[in-house]
C-alpha cells in the first residue's frame, strides 16, 4: 500500500459547498450521472479522502475525520437524488408529452353488424309480453289447411282459402293440403292441444301471403301472435293488455282505440289502432277467442275464456321507424343495414 | 260499399253534419270507413231557370235564342242544344258563374246577339256523362219547378260526402244502404224509415210459373212480371247514385236492379220474357252444359251449378250472371223481375271456378236475406213504373220451399259479464238487442228472435258480440292479466345469444324469402340427387323467381351479397337465420332451422377466406359453450374442393363452411373468395348442462415447444389431437404456432410446431416429469400421425 496523504478536508468541504450548484445545474439524467461519478465515485476526491482515512493513525482523528468525509458524502448524495428523481420525473413528462396522440382519429373498433330491425321488433315485442308472464313458441311455416284454416273456424269457402291469397305447396297426398302458413294463428290451436289452460304465449315468426312485392305488400312477412286463456279473461283484459302493449312499444303517452271488427277465430273481434305520429293507424287484429277454437283443440269453452291478437311485425318497425317503403326492409345494402340499430 | 251521406239521409235522421264523426260512429258500429271525401259540386253560381221562349236565332241556325225566368230577371241566352222547348227546368249558368277548373261565364256576343250565361249538360257541370243536350229537370227533379233562381247545387244534393265502407264478411245485411241505416238508427237510438213496397198493379195477370228442382240450393224463387216498358235511361239522381256506388249506369232496367241493390242489398235478374217464355225452371246444370253469358262468353257447367231454365234450356246461372239469350234489349217491352234465395257455398264455388265474382254473387256468397225476396222483386218493379213507364202485373210469384223462418236463441244474462268483463242487466241487453231488430222474450235467460238477415247470430257469443258493438268497445274497463310463464325459454335466450355473437363478429342479419326460382339450384351447380335439389314446389307461385322452397339458405344469401356489392358496398358480411323445407317423414316437411353466413368482397384490403368463415364458427362454438367441437376436411359441390369443411359437434356434422367455388360464385354475380356456411341450429341452441368450477392452479406452468414432420396431407387438428391426448392429464393448453414445408423439411412433407403448456393442479412440475411428458407426446404423434419430432428431445 503506497503512502497516501491526510485527507483534506478543506477541500472537501469546498467540495461539498460547491455541489448543490453543480448538481442544480445538470440539465439531464446523464449529466447527472456523470457529475454523480466526478463527486462520490470511485475517482471522486471522497472516494480518494476515504481511502486515505488509514494515514491516520490516531484513531480519534481518524474517527472524526472518516465523519466528516461521511458528512460530506451524504449531504452530496442527498442532493443528487433529489435532483435524479427531479429530471427523471421532468424527463418522463418529456417522453409523455411526446408520446401524445389526437385521441380523435378513429379507435381499433372490433367489427360489430347488426340485427335486423325485423328481429329486434320481434324481440322487443316478445319482451313485452314475456314480462307479463306469457310463454314464447314457434311453429312450423310449412302448415295443413287443418290449422291454417279448419281449426281456426274459418270455413270451407272463406275467400282466404283461395289461391289468389294462400300460396299452396305441391307436397304429400291431396288429401291434406300443405300451405304456407297466412298467419301466425295456427300456433293457437297447436299451443292449446300441447298445453292445458291457462296458457299464455306470444308466437313471433314468419307468414305467408299471394301478394306480390309492392311498398306494402310481401309474400314474406312476420307476425306475432298472442294468446291468453285462463278462467275469466274477459274483453276488458284484452284492452287493458294491448293498451299496455302499445304504450310499451310507442310511448307511456300513446292512445288507441278498439274497433269492432270480424275474424272466424275470434269473437267479439277488433283491430286496435294507436294514435302515434299525429295519426291513427291500424296496428293488429284481436278478439275473444271463438268457442268453437276451443272446442276443435278440446278445452272446455264452458270453463275458460281467452283472447288472442295477432299483429304484423314489418308494420309496426315502419311505423316505429319511419320506413315507408315496405322493400325497405328486403334490402341488403349495407347503408340500409348498419341504421338497425 | 259506397255510398253518399244523402242516400243515407233517405233512410235515417244522422245526429251529425260532421262526416268525420259519422266515419267513428261507423268505426264504432264495426263498419270500417276505407276512405271518405266530401262531393263538391264543380260549378259556381249555377242556377234554376225556366225557359219562357225558344226562337231561332237571326244569324245562325245552329243555336237557338231562349229567354230563361231565373227567378228575380229573366236573361236572354243563346243554346245550340236542341233538346228542350219552351217550359223546361234546366241548369243556368249565369254571368260570373264559374264550371270547372276556372271556367268563366260572360256576356258575349253570338253573331249580333249577347247570350247573357250558358244553360248546362251534365258533362259541363261533372254531373254525368249524358252529352247528349242540356239537362232537363221537368222529370228527374221536378222540386225544381218551384225554386226558381236557386242553387243549383242544392237540387242535386251538392255538397255530399262519400264513403266506402269495409263490410266484414259476417254482416250480409250491411252491404246496403238500408243496412248500413239501421245499424246507424240503432246506434244513435233513433228510428228507421221503413220502406214501402207497395205496387200499384194494372194489366192481366203474369204467365211465367216457377217451378224449383234443387230445393235445398234454392230456397225461395219469387218474382214479378212488368210489362210496357219502355228501355232508355235512367234518372240522374239514380245515375249518379250508382255511379257514387261504383255501378256503370246502363239502362233503366238493368240500373233499377242495381239501384234496388245497393238501397236493399237484395241482388235481382230482370229476363226478357218475349225471349223468356212463360216457364221458369230451377235446377242444377248438366256437366258440359253450356250457356253464353251476359257478357258474350261461352261458359262450359258443371252438375255443381245452378241455373234458371225456360223449361229446358239455361237462360242464367243462378244467382251468378244472367244469360245473353234472355238479355234485356233496347226493344224489351216485357220483363220478369226474379228475386232468388242462392245457397251461400254454391254461388261462391261456381263464381270462384268461373271468375265471375260480382256485387251479385258476393252478396249471395256471403248469404242474402230469404224473407226480402217478394220486396226485392217489388222495389225494382216500382222503378220500373216510376222510370220505365211499366205497368206491374198483379200477381207476384212466390215459390218459398225453404220458408226460412227467425230462429230463436237462448241468451243468458251472465255471457255478457265472462266474455266482455261488464254486467249488463236484461232491460239494456233488451234494449240493445230490440234496436239492431232482435225479438226479445223471457228475463234470465233471454230468448232472442235473430231476424232471417242476421245468418251470423246463430249462438249466445254471436249476441254478446251484438251487444259489445252498441254498449261500445270503449266503455269497457280495462285490465291487465298476468300470465303463467316464467320468462324467455332457454331456447328463446341461446338463440339471442347466438345472434348477438354473430353481431358481434361483425355480421349483418339479413332476411331473404322462404321460396327461391328453381334456377337458383340451378346456379349452384349440384348433381341430380344432392339434398338441395329435392324443393318443394309453390302450387301457385307469383313467379319463377319464387317457385319452390329454400332447400338451401346459399342462393337467398348469395343474391343477397350480389345485390350489396352492386350498390358499391366494399364488402358483404351478412347472416341470415332460418328455415329449410325439406321432403320428410310426415304430413309435412321436414323444415329445420338453420343459420348461413357469407363473407364477400373485401376488407381492410385483402379478401376473406375459409379461416374467416371458421373462425366465426369457433367464436359462437365458443360463446355457446359448445362441447366436442371440431372442424375436418371435406367436399360439397358448391364449394371449393380444397377449402370446405365439416362442422362437427360431438361426432356429428351439423354444418358446412368453406369457400364458395368459383362457378358459383360466378353464377351469382360475384368475384374473388366468397366464404360462406350452412350450420343447423337444432343442436346449438339445444340447453346445456350447468358448467363445474375448476380451481385454477396457483403453480407456474412449464412451457415447451415441440415440432413435427409430418405427411403434408396430415391435417394440423390430428396432430394437435394426438399431441394433446400423449401429453396426458398434465397437459394445460396446446397451440399450433408455426406451419411450413420445403425443401427443408422434404418433398411431401411439413413441419408443425406446436407450443405446450403444462401445469399440475398441486405442485410445481420438475424437469424429470416435463422430460417424461415430451417423450410420451413425441411417441404418441410417431405412432399416430407418423410425425418425426425435429431436434431433440
Amino acid at each position: 500500500m503506497s503512502e497516501q496523504p491526510p485527507p483534506d478536508l478543506e477541500e472537501l468541504r469546498q467540495l461539498a459547498a460547491g455541489a448543490p450548484e453543480r448538481i442544480a445545474a445538470t440539465s439531464s439524467t446523464d449529466e447527472l450521472s456523470d457529475l454523480e461519478t466526478q463527486l462520490v465515485g470511485r475517482a471522486s476526491l471522497v472516494a480518494a479522502a476515504r481511502r486515505s482515512l488509514g494515514s491516520i493513525e490516531d484513531p480519534k482523528e481518524r474517527g472524526a475525520t472518516g465523519k466528516a468525509i461521511n458528512d460530506v458524502a451524504v449531504s452530496i448524495q442527498a442532493a443528487l437524488d433529489e435532483r435524479k428523481s427531479a429530471l427523471a420525473s421532468a424527463e418522463r413528462d418529456a417522453a409523455l408529452a411526446n408520446d401524445a396522440v389526437d385521441v380523435t382519429l378513429p379507435g381499433k373498433a372490433p367489427l360489430r353488424g347488426t340485427h335486423h330491425v325485423i328481429q329486434s321488433t320481434m324481440d322487443e315485442i316478445v319482451d313485452i309480453f314475456v314480462a307479463l308472464g306469457y310463454d314464447v313458441a314457434s311453429g312450423p311455416e310449412a302448415e295443413t289447411a287443418f290449422y291454417n284454416f279448419d281449426a281456426l273456424n274459418i270455413p270451407e269457402t272463406h275467400p282466404s282459402r283461395l289461391e289468389s291469397d294462400t300460396l299452396y305447396l305441391d307436397y304429400g297426398d291431396e288429401a291434406e293440403e300443405v300451405l304456407l302458413r297466412t298467419h301466425t294463428s295456427p300456433m293457437q290451436a297447436r299451443y292449446m292441444e300441447e298445453h292445458q289452460p291457462p296458457a299464455y304465449v306470444v308466437v313471433p315468426g314468419r307468414v305467408f301471403r299471394a301478394d306480390a312485392v309492392d311498398a306494402t305488400h310481401a309474400p314474406v312477412f312476420h307476425q306475432i301472435e298472442g294468446l291468453a286463456v285462463d278462467d275469466g279473461i274477459t274483453l276488458g283484459d284484452l284492452k287493458g293488455t294491448l293498451a299496455h302493449f302499445a304504450k310499451e312499444f310507442f310511448g307511456p303517452g300513446t292512445e288507441v282505440k278498439f274497433i269492432p271488427h270480424y275474424f272466424p277465430f275470434t269473437e267479439p273481434s277488433a283491430e286496435m289502432h294507436a294514435y302515434t305520429n299525429g295519426r291513427w293507424i291500424e296496428l293488429l287484429g284481436c278478439g275473444m277467442v271463438n268457442p268453437a277454437v276451443f272446442e276443435h283443440v278440446g278445452y272446455d269453452p264452458d270453463a275458460v275464456t281467452g283472447f288472442a291478437f295477432g299483429m304484423g311485425v314489418e308494420r309496426m318497425a315502419m311505423v316505429r321507424h319511419g320506413i315507408t317503403d315496405l322493400r325497405t326492409l328486403l334490402d341488403s345494402d349495407r347503408r340500409v343495414l348498419e341504421q338497425y340499430k | 260499399m259506397k255510398l253518399t251521406r244523402s242516400w243515407l239521409d233517405e233512410f235515417v235522421d244522422i245526429p251529425t253534419e260532421d262526416p268525420a264523426e259519422l266515419v267513428r260512429d261507423f268505426e264504432s258500429l264495426g263498419h270500417e270507413i276505407e276512405t271518405w271525401h266530401l262531393i263538391e259540386p264543380e260549378f259556381r253560381g249555377v242556377v234554376v231557370g225556366r225557359l219562357l221562349e225558344v226562337t231561332p236565332h237571326p244569324n245562325a241556325d245552329k243555336v237557338r235564342l231562349t229567354k230563361v225566368d231565373v227567378g228575380d230577371e229573366t236573361l236572354e241566352i243563346i243554346c245550340g242544344a236542341w233538346n228542350f222547348e219552351a217550359g223546361a227546368v234546366v241548369p243556368v249558368a249565369v254571368p260570373g258563374a264559374v264550371l270547372g277548373e276556372g271556367f268563366e261565364i260572360t256576356r258575349r256576343e253570338i253573331r249580333g246577339v249577347t247570350s247573357n250565361g250558358m244553360i248546362c249538360s251534365e258533362i259541363e257541370l261533372g254531373l254525368g256523362d249524358e252529352a247528349d243536350g242540356i239537362m232537363v229537370l221537368n222529370d228527374d227533379y221536378p222540386e225544381a219547378a218551384e225554386r226558381l233562381g236557386a242553387d243549383f247545387a242544392e237540387i242535386v244534393g251538392l255538397p255530399d260526402v262519400f264513403y266506402e265502407v269495409n263490410v266484414t264478411p259476417n254482416r250480409p245485411d250491411c252491404l246496403s244502404v238500408y243496412g248500413l241505416a239501421r245499424d246507424l238508427a240503432a246506434l244513435y237510438q233513433t228510428d228507421l224509415r221503413e220502406p214501402d213496397f207497395s205496387l200499384e198493379t194494372g194489366g192481366e195477370d203474369n204467365p211465367v210459373t216457377v217451378s224449383i228442382e234443387a230445393p235445398d240450393l234454392c230456397g225461395r224463387f219469387s218474382g214479378r212480371m212488368v210489362r210496357g216498358v219502355t228501355v232508355g235511361s235512367s234518372p240522374h239522381q239514380i245515375r249518379w247514385r250508382l255511379t257514387q256506388a261504383g255501378v256503370r249506369p246502363i239502362s233503366n232496367v238493368v240500373d233499377a236492379s242495381n239501384y234496388a241493390m245497393m238501397e236493399y242489398g237484395y241482388p235481382t235478374h230482370a229476363f226478357d220474357v218475349e225471349k223468356l217464355g212463360d216457364t221458369i225452371s230451377v235446377r242444377l246444370a248438366d256437366d258440359g252444359e253450356e250457356i253464353i253469358t251476359l257478357d258474350d262468353v261461352q261458359r262450359a257447367l258443371r252438375s255443381t251449378d245452378l241455373v234458371v231454365t225456360d223449361g229446358s234450356d239455361a237462360v242464367a246461372i243462378g244467382g251468378v250472371m244472367g244469360g245473353a239469350s234472355t238479355e234485356v234489349s233496347e226493344s224489351t217491352t216485357e220483363v220478369f223481375i226474379e228475386a232468388a234465395y242462392w245457397d251461400p257455398p254454391t254461388i261462391l264455388a261456381t263464381s270462384k271456378r268461373l271468375g265471375l265474382r260480382s256485387e251479385a254473387s258476393a252478396r249471395f256468397e256471403r248469404g242474402a236475406d230469404p224473407s226480402f225476396c217478394p220486396s226485392a222483386a217489388d222495389r225494382v218493379a216500382q222503378l220500373l213504373v216510376a222510370h220505365a213507364g211499366g205497368v206491374a202485373a198483379p200477381n207476384p210469384v212466390d215459390v218459398n220451399p225453404a220458408d226460412t223462418q227467425p230462429w230463436e236463441v237462448t241468451y243468458p244474462l251472465s255471457a255478457t259479464a265472462r266474455t266482455l268483463g261488464v254486467d249488463l242487466d236484461g232491460d239494456t241487453t233488451a234494449d240493445f238487442l230490440e234496436r239492431m231488430g232482435f225479438g226479445v222474450s223471457g228475463s234470465d235467460p233471454l230468448t232472442v228472435t235473430v231476424p232471417t238477415r242476421r245468418p251470423d247470430v246463430q249462438r249466445p257469443i254471436d249476441i254478446v258480440e251484438e251487444i259489445a258493438r252498441l254498449h261500445g268497445f270503449d266503455d269497457i274497463p280495462d285490465s291487465v292479466p298476468q300470465g303463467v310463464g316464467v320468462g324467455l325459454p332457454m331456447q328463446e335466450r341461446r338463440m339471442r345469444l347466438l345472434r348477438e355473437v354473430l353481431v358481434g363478429a361483425g355480421l349483418y342479419q339479413t332476411m331473404t324469402f322462404s321460396f327461391i326460382g328453381e334456377s337458383d339450384i340451378e346456379r349452384l351447380g349440384v348433381a341430380e340427387g344432392h339434398p338441395v335439389t329435392s324443393a318443394i314446389a309453390v302450387t301457385n307461385p307469383l313467379n319463377d323467381t319464387e317457385g319452390v322452397m329454400r332447400t338451401t339458405l346459399l342462393p337467398g344469401l348469395l343474391k343477397a351479397a350480389e345485390s350489396a356489392l352492386g350498390r358499391r358496398n366494399t364488402d358483404a358480411r351478412l347472416f341470415e337465420i332460418g328455415r329449410v323445407f325439406l321432403p320428410g317423414e310426415g304430413k309435412l316437411p321436414h323444415q329445420p332451422e338453420r343459420l348461413g353466413f357469407l363473407l364477400a368482397g373485401t376488407h381492410e384490403g385483402g379478401e376473406y377466406d375459409i379461416f374467416d368463415g371458421t373462425g366465426i364458427w369457433q367464436t359462437v362454438a365458443d360463446a355457446l359453450a359448445l362441447r366436442d367441437v371440431a372442424v375436418q376436411q371435406t367436399t360439397e359441390p358448391m364449394f371449393h374442393p380444397g377449402r370446405c369443411a365439416d362442422v362437427m359437434v360431438a361426432g356429428t356434422a351439423i354444418g358446412v363452411v368453406g369457400e364458395i367455388h368459383p362457378r358459383v360464385t360466378e353464377t351469382f354475380g360475384l368475384t374473388g373468395r366468397v366464404v360462406a356456411a350452412e350450420i343447423d341450429l337444432g343442436l346449438l341452441t339445444m340447453p346445456r348442462d350447468p358448467w363445474t368450477y375448476r380451481t385454477p392452479s396457483p403453480f407456474p406452468p412449464v412451457i415447451f415447444d415441440m415440432a413435427f414432420t409430418v405427411d403434408a396431407s396430415v391435417p394440423a387438428a390430428e396432430v394437435l389431437a394426438s399431441a394433446t391426448q400423449g401429453g396426458g392429464e398434465f397437459v394445460e393448453s396446446v397451440d399450433v404456432f408455426d406451419v411450413f414445408s420445403g425443401a427443408s423439411v422434404g418433398e411431401g412433407k411439413k413441419s408443425i410446431a406446436l407450443r405446450f403448456a403444462l401445469r399440475a393442479p398441486d405442485r410445481t412440475l420438475t424437469d424429470e416429469e416435463a422430460g417424461e411428458v415430451r417423450r410420451s407426446i413425441a411417441a404418441a404423434v410417431s405412432s399416430d400421425v407418423a410425425g418425426e419430432l425435429r431436434g431433440e428431445l
